[in-house]
């Protein structure tokens, strides 16, 4: 049992906090304003070592030995409290370069691996309601129906889908070209290229059959799922960051309102949410790290999802409170907490609603309570 | 009690309003969300259906047809009309609601303090339309940079200077500050004298040193037009100020104002909530998860009863607030309950039905996350849920905590 971080991710931990403070929080506003990300990012946080992180050393990428989720869960914390339409930008190849890389065919390899190399994108998704049609067709899969809303989808070359074949899960790469994929700017994550694609009776081949069985598909939402946790900590984060800063300035009544003992509780609970789902979403990529066999896998995955719903509370409640705290001045997009209320959404709204699964996931509800 | 069914008035505006929400408001509310423009074309339908801009100092006879706040000891139903039209206009959307109805703000003050005269300037300032071919609005000009929820700090002055007062000052998110052809402007007259000091003036656009100013860009409610307002050695006349002649009690009267309005701002939230609710009771009617019916699911079911049961005590609350206004109680305590409460509730129900919606409602342009964004304000403004509390805990202790 240790809680300290490494000379490797304390370093990490450290150039990535430098890479908010200066870069992504400066460009947050114009990104958002824009619905797209600034050009820079790609050169600035590619020689970071982003996008590339988990794609292997021999196929072009920056990955040597095993991922490390732990690690990945300290920089989306830090990524949180920048922006978190750049973030899911900067995240979005992990799932799908793991996935590959440890079930692909040869063929998914080359083509996935070659894409993200040449500065594509991927992303992953999830049918959490069984609302795709999947059949299938000799060792490949038919797919009908719409994918997403999801991050990074208006640009991505693939998408890592979850869905269910005959009632097992299954995870498939699905290549965009030649598909109908809609790019989309909603009100959270503007700059986060969303986009939704449209299949109609397409083909996915055996090659790009990623993974079948409860495990694969288990273990990329773990992945996900501890990310996204880690990412809306540091919102949450930097939600009061911001309010406490506003609050030490702002006078009414005679004092800065920041002295106000109810204010003082809204910061307080919020900080107190982080840090539970901090240490939940550090957890859950710590068992992501070590998730082998079903066991482990399981234990990865329902860690993930509970680290989730602590998360998704906090940054609701955090940005909710940080717009209160700043009033009026909250209200209005010259002041960053309303872009982060905007924000907080997707963290409790992407890849299916954490509580409910976990009665489907038992139908019979043999297991009780 | 029931305001619906022991008052046919009432039931029949209800009718009338929640009409005009789901035919008018409902199909150019995303419209004017996303472009962040008034509904101009929408405003001047509102007028024909009564809903007219000076309806505030009109009375609520050009409303209904009739006048029942004639006789002393009869109850008023003026609050609960109030409260009864603005949920079904926010329903619809509260960002138009909250464009039809946001020249009411200026009105207040002129109907409770005006003279007959001033109350003819502020008729007479918005008849007709404007250049653009708009009907005419009217801003309550009270907040500053400084001055949110401490109203008793305004730094606006209006120094008297022969039969003229003299104003200047910068007003902070002003409804209808850019686009008002008239403006009550609130300004300290004599700072020796603190809050009693506090007077409210009539105002025409065009007035030389009035100068409307930059337009907000908000989270929500963004098809009501939210701006500064800056007042450079603004000229005056003496008979523009309101409360001559009757004893003022300077910001006491502005206190008094938003207490009336706090049922109504209630009201709203209420209406937001309600909107949020409906339209998920209709995707759980239809909806399924992984083949099974959503309305099935407990986890889904006890959810919208929960909703329910928040939506059903809000609007009680509000009710029982416009009743005691219209009886002639001392309502003050329980406007800013049925306020602050209303406002918990949009905010809880819209977020709730968000998350269970899940990624449908990631879509752009989705209604139900505009009501989550619409619904923070009702948080914020009129009174933010802190001042509100303070309130409350003042009639209950006695003292002012901090």
């Amino acid at each position: 049992m240790d809680f300290a971080l490494d000379d490797d991710q304390a370093l990490i931990v450290q150039t990535v906090r430098r890479f908010v403070d200066k870069d992504l929080r400066a460009w947050a506003g114009d990104a958002d304003r824009a619905a797209e990300a600034p050009g820079k990012l790609a050169t600035v946080a590619g020689d970071l070592g982003f996008y590339l992180d988990a794609v292997p050393e021999a196929a072009g990428g920056l990955l040597d030995g095993a991922y490390g989720h732990v690690t990945r869960a300290l920089r989306g914390l830090e990524l949180g409290r920048g922006c978190s339409a750049m973030a899911a930008l900067l995240e979005c190849n992990v799932e799908p370069a793991l996935a590959v890389a440890r079930w692909g065919s040869d063929a998914a390899k080359a083509e996935l691996f070659a894409s993200l190399a040449a500065g594509g994108l991927a992303t992953t998704g999830r049918d959490s309601r069984g609302a795709l049609t999947l059949s299938a067709d000799g060792d490949g899969v038919r797919v009908t129906g719409k994918v997403g809303p999801l991050p990074a989808l208006g640009r991505a070359s693939h998408v890592l889908l979850c869905a269910t074949l005959d009632g097992a899960p299954v995870a498939l790469l699905v290549a965009t070209a030649g598909q109908r994929v809609a790019a989309q700017a909603p009100s959270a994550w503007r700059a986060a290229a969303w986009g939704t694609l449209t299949l109609e009776h397409a083909l996915v081949p055996a090659s790009h059959v990623v993974a079948r069985g409860a495990d694969a598909v288990a273990l990329i939402g773990a992945w996900y799922r501890a990310s996204l946790a880690a990412r809306a900590a540091g919102v949450a984060v930097a939600a009061m960051e911001h309010a406490r800063h506003y609050a030490s300035e702002r006078v009414q009544f005679g004092q800065p309102i920041g002295r106000f003992e109810s204010l003082i509780g809204l910061r307080d609970d919020a900080l107190t949410a982080a840090t539970a789902a901090r240490l939940m979403a550090l957890h859950a990529a710590w068992l992501c790290d070590r998730a082998t066999d079903g066991a482990s896998i399981a234990a990865a995955a329902d860690a993930a999802s509970r680290a989730r719903v602590v998360a998704g509370d906090a940054v609701r409640q955090a940005t909710v409170d940080a717009v209160q705290i700043y009033g009026g001045y909250g209200f209005v997009n010259d002041y960053p907490v309303e872009k982060l209320m905007r924000d907080a959404r997707p963290y409790e709204q992407l890849f299916g609603d954490e509580r409910f699964d976990r009665v489907l996931a038992d139908p019979d509800r043999a297991g009780g309570i | 009690m029931d305001i619906f069914h022991d008052n046919a008035m009432l039931a029949g505006v209800r009718q009338m309003l929640g009409a005009f929400a789901k035919q008018y408001i409902r199909p150019v509310a995303m419209k004017h969300d996303r472009e962040e423009s008034m509904p101009w074309a929408l405003m001047k339908q509102a007028q024909a259906f009564g809903m007219t801009q000076t309806a505030v100092v009109d009375g609520r006879k050009a409303l209904t047809g009739k006048d029942d706040e004639e006789g002393a000891n009869k109850p008023k139903s003026q609050s609960r009309l109030g409260v009864v039209g603005s949920e079904e206009l926010a329903y619809g959307c509260a960002g138009v609601c909250l464009a039809i109805g946001g020249s009411g703000l200026a009105a207040s003050p002129v109907a409770r303090m005006g003279t007959e005269e001033q109350k003819q300037e502020f008729r007479r300032l918005l008849k007709g339309d404007d250049e653009h071919g708009h009907i005419k609005v009217a801003a309550m000009a009270l907040s500053e940079p400084s001055t949110g929820s401490d109203i008793s700090g305004l730094s606006t002055t209006a120094r008297p200077d022969d039969d003229h007062f003299v104003i200047n000052g910068h007003k902070q998110w002003i409804t209808n500050g850019q686009s008002a052809a008239a403006y009550v402007v609130w300004a300290q007259t004599d700072p020796s004298a603190g809050r009693a000091g506090v007077r409210g003036f009539l105002v025409a656009r065009g007035t030389p040193g009035l100068i409307p100013g930059r337009k907000e860009h908000k989270l929500g409610i963004r098809a009501s037009e939210t701006a500064q307002v800056h007042f450079e050695d603004c000229r005056v006349h003496k008979d523009m100020m309101l409360g001559i002649g009757a004893s003022s009690e300077g910001l006491g009267d502005t206190k008094k104002m938003l207490d009336s309005t706090r049922p109504m701002v209630g009201a709203q939230a209420v209406g937001i909530a309600r909107a949020a609710f409906d339209y998920l009771v209709e995707r759980v009617q239809g909806g399924t998860i992984h083949g099974t019916a959503l309305k099935q699911h407990q986890h889904v079911a006890f959810e919208l009863a929960e909703m329910e049961m928040e939506i059903q005590a809000a609007r009680a609350l509000v009710h029982k607030s416009a009743w005691m206004a219209d009886h002639g109680q001392d309502n003050v305590r329980m406007a800013s309950i049925a306020k602050a409460y209303g406002a918990k509730v949009a905010q809880d129900v819209t977020a709730r039905a968000l998350t269970l919606l899940g990624e449908e409602a990631l879509e752009p342009d989705h209604p139900v996350e505009k009501w989550y964004r619409d619904a923070k304000i009702y948080d914020i403004f009129e009174g933010t849920g802190q001042i509100q509390r303070r309130i409350i805990a003042r009639s209950i202790l006695g003292v002012n905590a901090t």
